[in-house]
């Protein structure tokens, strides 16, 4: 299936490989550096390419390329969803998914990769089952491991794999019973000139740490399950009960685990929590031009909108931008072309004065107008609000008789929310 | 990797790894063996340690056994014959109370790829088939299958076969799973794991204990059982269901694949699962991962093949993000022109003519493109936004929409009057060669409506000498020749400079026959040369095949969720799009074959296989193949016979080689024909018994049901054309 793996950075410097069958050589990567080259930008090259003897999907994440070196026909998703997976682990055994940790790390990684494939094949790539197999390092253990001279591998067999429910290991005992839920809201919009929505909707997740001893049998329920139509569960859960009863019922997974993702795409349900008021304009002569822009709150249900940063991508005739903020930092870079206003809180009782960024850029002498106007990217956050109004009802358990803490946490924030101008 | 003093590092770790003092402090030892790992990754020649790395194999610490198995694999093809000492120590491993220890030393004494393994990894196979522990089992199960490999060629040991088609009932489901993986690797060539009723109710049973990868593969494996009747299949359709709606893309999209192709004989059940995956499918389109989502929009696209109106109301999520890759922004403008209708065409169309200003110009032609496309429906509003984009005056713009322009006019004739009047006001004309050409044919074949045509071509034609694309030059013959039969007053005169020019100074043989042939046609006289040259100047019946048209789902469903529609990426888009090249060609066998009408190359194409010649096949190559492969199809043509070179000229244009015929007027008649399509070689034998009837029999290798389909297509029009062709004779 998977016959060997590459990483290249986004300079082009193949930096790791790994081989599951033989050995393939790296010349098999100059078909990538191709098309990478057509491509221009790192972004836009294609995941799948075809070479003559092969095919090689890649995926680019935090400026890496993991290339994937196929043989036989795949699913194309298997492979790119696997790709995806090699990376999360790689975050969450190092923190950062990026070339120096993955360098400094090296020996953890191939361990790694050794044990998510055999011959080309996924074997274990459940996070808490390659822990007990590879601990992941971190400062304290690296510590008292080069005291006592203990490993970072697991000396037995992880026990989950054998019991009866497959993702949750047996004999789990805490001293603190806990279950807390994070109810995670991104909105993906597109807003045109005049501020009217062109597309929006939520991307909602719930993200789940269960630490209960036992074999706690949970139940939880909403208080308005109708706003779902378009979900899907962690496997643990029992979607007959869902069909029938609209409530989430499940055995969980021990430690976090995503329990289940939504989507709400139904336009008058995704309120747009800020209002962008924005004018960029460039002058036929004189090379340069004007930019004014204003966030303000709106359909916030009374919550504080934070940590608001507005991305632009100017045209790459733009040199510089002296402009003014009334609130906030701004930041232009002219080697990327990106104007960066990192405004923070906005307030919601001071309808008068609202964040207001506004001021002269200055253009390339001689070069023609832009053509395109640039769109803004918006970043926010709002906290407990689900902005599509769902809320957790209740938190039931069963089979076990302790009584354990429970918490839920709403959060929102903008996913590919974007501005046209 | 070059690396000063690597020489020195490699001797200093030696000297440390040999150490007695070193050895006895286990954790220094180890901290020099993670060393040596360390310069191994970076590219590190440290071969030179293998005999001290094999004697720091004997530990009780798993982690430097680890450590030392990762090197001892890299090396081993290396050094075999050093290698062989390491087996002993890997064997006795193999026999260790952990199961860790016996997985691990079993896993990596497969892994070793060096000649003569097999016979020492035999034994502690068949032993790790049988070990308690699952670990091993797994281990050991793929171990059958790279022990295959490192021999390909030998007998397959049928005991061994047995025994995994045994441990598909193993009580852990990676076991299971890892049987059929190994046992598809070693009965390759015998055509995979054989899928029976009792191992596919088996799996379908076993599918929720596995992880999402295994039900991935589990589902493909199962697309080659077929069940008994209807009652299975729909016990079957019922424990699949729950899997649709996976919260694995993946898991969800193999499922439906696997769904549809068991339901083929039910388009009602297929329709239901195509409804019930468009949410997972939509999904996918809106993922953190821009490769999914590529992925996705690729699938949305095959499905949108057969059920169009299927994401009808979500059109707005193929609307682009600004910063999205522009491989995905292809594939949504592609989408988008499939969805347009009445109700959103406004709301597209605005949308579309954001993109024509995109800072990429490939992805702004392609936007013009595919206003074009929506143009053939829609013509109006096109129009004005293809002519407003004029406006803007740059260079790659003016290109794209010219030659939409052009192909529009080819598609809606209703639209000449308005192109050709834009076409007159224009200021800022094209500045590439396949701009040009597209001018060039307007102009030609519509100088009739551009009043100002002559002109415009007499500024190309005095600039000639400068031109270097002997495609443009031919361009601006034909446009000349055209414009001569409609406005012979005014082109006379420039038509025979243009004529003398290229016979006495032009150097490429290409444009200097053009010029002859179209000289000796007018030789001829004019009605003569009109008759050849006009062809017709729109073919509307072709925009009927453009619009939505429903596809059974059997069309596609052999390719879904492969990796073909992904790695084809913006192919359609270029052909249909900006294909000037394609065009001239069209008009070119139009204006020399008029008899020949173009003999459907286009109907292959619809059918998204095109043939092709590719290399010859000898008879003896043909005789042995035909003697081994499996009839595929038979079919009855009416075909009243005709002269064998006939034949074999009418099948030489659409890529399909004639190899040997029975002489002229026998009876029985046999001819013995192939081609080429998706990879695929088809043979076919044409026999005539009946003076009337052709019979057609296929065989191919390997099997593609869609290339037949396509070659019985284009063959059975060649035939046809012959037949009239002799009737009007």
């Amino acid at each position: 299936m998977i016959h060997s793996l590459f990483l290249i950075n986004n300079v082009g410097d193949l930096f790791l490989e790994k081989h599951w069958k033989s050995v393939i050589s790296r010349s098999v990567c100059d078909y990538f550096f191709e098309a990478r080259e057509k491509a221009g930008e790192p972004d836009n090259v294609p995941p799948v390419i075809r070479t003559p003897h092969h095919y090689l999907i890649n995926i680019y994440r935090d400026k890496i390329f993991f290339v994937s070196v196929i043989q036989t026909e795949v699913p194309p998703l298997f492979v790119i969803e696997f790709l995806h997976r090699v990376a999360e682990t790689f975050q969450d055994y190092f923190g950062e998914c990026s070339e120096t940790t993955i360098k400094e790390n090296m020996v953890i990684v191939y361990e790694l990769l050794e044990e998510m494939l055999d011959n080309g094949f996924p074997l274990a790539t459940e996070s808490n089952i390659l822990k007990e197999l590879i601990r992941p390092p971190n400062i304290l253990r690296t510590m008292v491991n080069t005291i006592t001279g203990s490993s970072n591998v697991g000396e037995t067999l992880p026990t989950g794999q054998l019991s009866t429910i497959p993702w949750r290991r047996a004999g789990v005992k805490y001293t603190n019973n806990e279950a807390y839920f994070d109810v995670v809201e991104e909105i993906d919009a597109i807003l045109d000139k005049s501020g009217t929505t062109v597309f929006a909707e939520i991307q909602g997740v719930i993200d789940a740490c269960v630490k209960l001893s036992g074999m706690p049998d949970l139940t939880l329920s909403f208080m308005n399950p109708r706003l779902l139509d378009d979900v899907s569960f962690h496997p643990c859960v029992r979607y007959k009960r869902w069909e029938s009863e609209r409530v989430i019922s499940f055995i969980p997974p021990d430690g976090n685990f995503q329990l289940m993702s939504y989507h709400i795409s139904a336009q008058n349900l995704v309120a747009i929590p800020v209002y962008v008021k924005q004018n960029i304009s460039f002058f036929e002569s004189g090379s340069s031009g004007r930019l004014d822009i204003t966030v303000s709150p709106k359909q916030t249900m009374g919550k504080v909108v934070e940590c608001v940063v507005v991305t632009i991508h100017m045209p790459k005739v733009v040199l510089s931008a002296s402009l003014n903020a009334t609130q906030g930092t701004y930041k232009y870079d002219p080697l990327t072309k990106i104007l960066v206003w990192d405004i923070g809180k906005l307030n919601p009782q001071n309808t008068q004065k609202q964040p207001n960024l506004k001021g002269s850029l200055s253009l390339q002498s001689g070069a023609p107008k832009p053509e395109e106007n640039p769109s803004l990217n918006i970043d926010l956050k709002i906290q407990q609000l689900a902005i599509s109004g769902l809320k957790v009802n209740r938190l039931d358990m069963y089979g076990e008789k302790y009584k354990p803490f429970k918490g839920v946490k709403y959060v929102t924030k903008a996913g590919k929310f974007q501005v046209r101008t | 990797m070059p690396y000063f003093g690597s020489e020195e590092t490699v001797k200093e770790l030696k000297r440390a790894l040999s150490n007695p003092n070193v050895q006895a402090d286990r954790l220094r030892y180890k901290s020099y063996i993670t060393k040596v790992i360390r310069y191994m990754t970076q590219g590190l020649d440290v071969s030179a340690l293998f005999m001290d790395m094999v004697k720091a194999s004997a530990t009780v610490d798993i982690v430097q056994k680890k450590l030392v198995y990762l090197y001892m694999c890299t090396y081993a093809s290396d050094k075999p014959d050093l290698a062989l000492l390491a087996i002993n120590t890997l064997r006795k491993d193999c026999a260790d109370p952990n199961p860790m220890v016996r997985g691990l030393a079993l896993r990596n004494m497969c892994n070793f790829r060096m000649p003569g393994m097999t016979e020492y990894i035999e034994q502690p196979i068949v032993a790790g088939l049988r070990d308690k522990a699952s670990y091993v089992r797994r281990v050991a199960v793929l171990g059958c299958a790279k022990m295959h490999s490192l021999q390909p060629r030998t007998e397959i040991d049928g005991s061994l076969v047995n025994e995994l088609y045994a441990l598909l009932r193993d009580p852990d489901p990676v076991v299971v799973v890892n049987c059929l993986r190994a046992l598809e690797d070693i009965l390759k060539d015998e055509g995979g794991v054989v899928i029976n009723k009792p191992i596919a109710h088996h799996l379908l049973n076993r599918l929720k204990d596995l992880d999402c990868w295994a039900q991935s593969e589990v589902l493909t494996f199962l697309l080659r059982y077929r069940p008994r009747n209807d009652d299975e299949l729909f016990d079957i359709l019922s424990l699949l269901d729950p899997f649709l709606q996976s919260s694995q893309s993946h898991v969800a999209i193999s499922t439906l694949r696997l769904f549809l192709h068991l339901a083929a004989a039910h388009p009602a059940v297929q329709a239901d699962a195509l409804l019930c995956s468009s949410a997972p499918l939509l999904a996918t389109c809106g993922a953190a991962s821009r490769e999914l989502r590529f992925a996705g929009l690729c699938h949305i696209q095959q499905v949108m093949r057969s059920q169009p109106a299927l994401f009808n109301t979500h059109y707005k999520r193929f609307f682009c993000g600004y910063s999205e890759p522009s491989y995905i922004k292809f594939r949504k403008m592609e989408i988008l022109v499939a969805l347009v209708n009445d109700e959103n065409v406004a709301l597209v169309l605005e949308e579309m003519k954001s993109y024509c200003t995109d800072v990429s110009a490939e992805l702004a032609q392609a936007a013009i493109a595919a206003i074009g496309r929506i143009g053939r429906t829609y013509s109006e509003k096109c129009l004005d936004i293809l002519t407003g984009l004029l406006a803007l005056k740059q260079d790659h713009i003016t290109s794209a929409v010219i030659q939409t322009f052009r192909d529009l006019v080819w598609f809606c004739p209703q639209c000449t009057a308005a192109v050709c009047l834009t076409v007159e006001s224009c200021v800022d004309y094209p500045q590439d060669s396949e701009g040009k050409q597209a001018l060039l044919w307007l102009l030609g074949e519509h100088a009739d409506q551009i009043s100002s045509a002559p002109y415009l071509l007499e500024v190309y034609i005095d600039g000639l000498k400068t031109e270097l694309s002997a495609a443009l030059k031919m361009e601006i013959l034909t446009a000349a020749l055209k414009m001569f039969l409609r406005r012979p007053a005014e082109t006379q005169d420039m038509l025979g400079r243009l004529l003398h020019y290229c016979i006495e100074e032009e150097s490429d043989m290409c444009v200097r026959d053009r010029a002859l042939l179209y000289y000796r046609l007018l030789q001829r006289g004019i009605e003569e040369t009109r008759k050849v040259v006009t062809g017709p100047k729109s073919d509307p019946s072709l925009s009927v095949l453009t619009s939505a048209q429903e596809e059974p789902v059997s069309q596609w469903v052999s390719i879904f969720n492969t990796l073909g529609p992904l790695s084809a990426a913006d192919l359609q888009l270029h052909n249909t799009a900006l294909s000037a090249s394609e065009h001239t060609d069209d008009t070119a066998d139009t204006e020399l074959l008029t008899e020949h009408v173009p003999v459907s190359m286009r109907d292959v194409s619809e059918a998204g296989v095109s043939l092709c010649a590719g290399a010859a096949v000898s008879p003896e190559a043909f005789e042995q193949m035909w003697q081994q492969l499996e009839v595929l199809q038979r079919q009855t043509v009416c075909f009243s016979g005709c002269a064998a070179d006939t034949l074999q000229s009418a099948l030489q244009p659409v890529h399909i080689q004639t190899l040997a015929f029975s002489p002229a007027r026998a009876l029985p008649w046999r001819a013995y024909i192939y081609s080429r399509g998706s990879g695929t070689l088809v043979l076919a034998e044409l026999l005539q018994d009946d003076p009337e009837m052709l019979t057609v029999t296929i065989k191919q290798q390997p099997e593609h049901q869609q290339t037949v389909t396509a070659f019985i297509s284009v063959l059975q029009s060649v035939l046809q054309t012959l037949n009239t062709g002799q009737m009007s004779v």
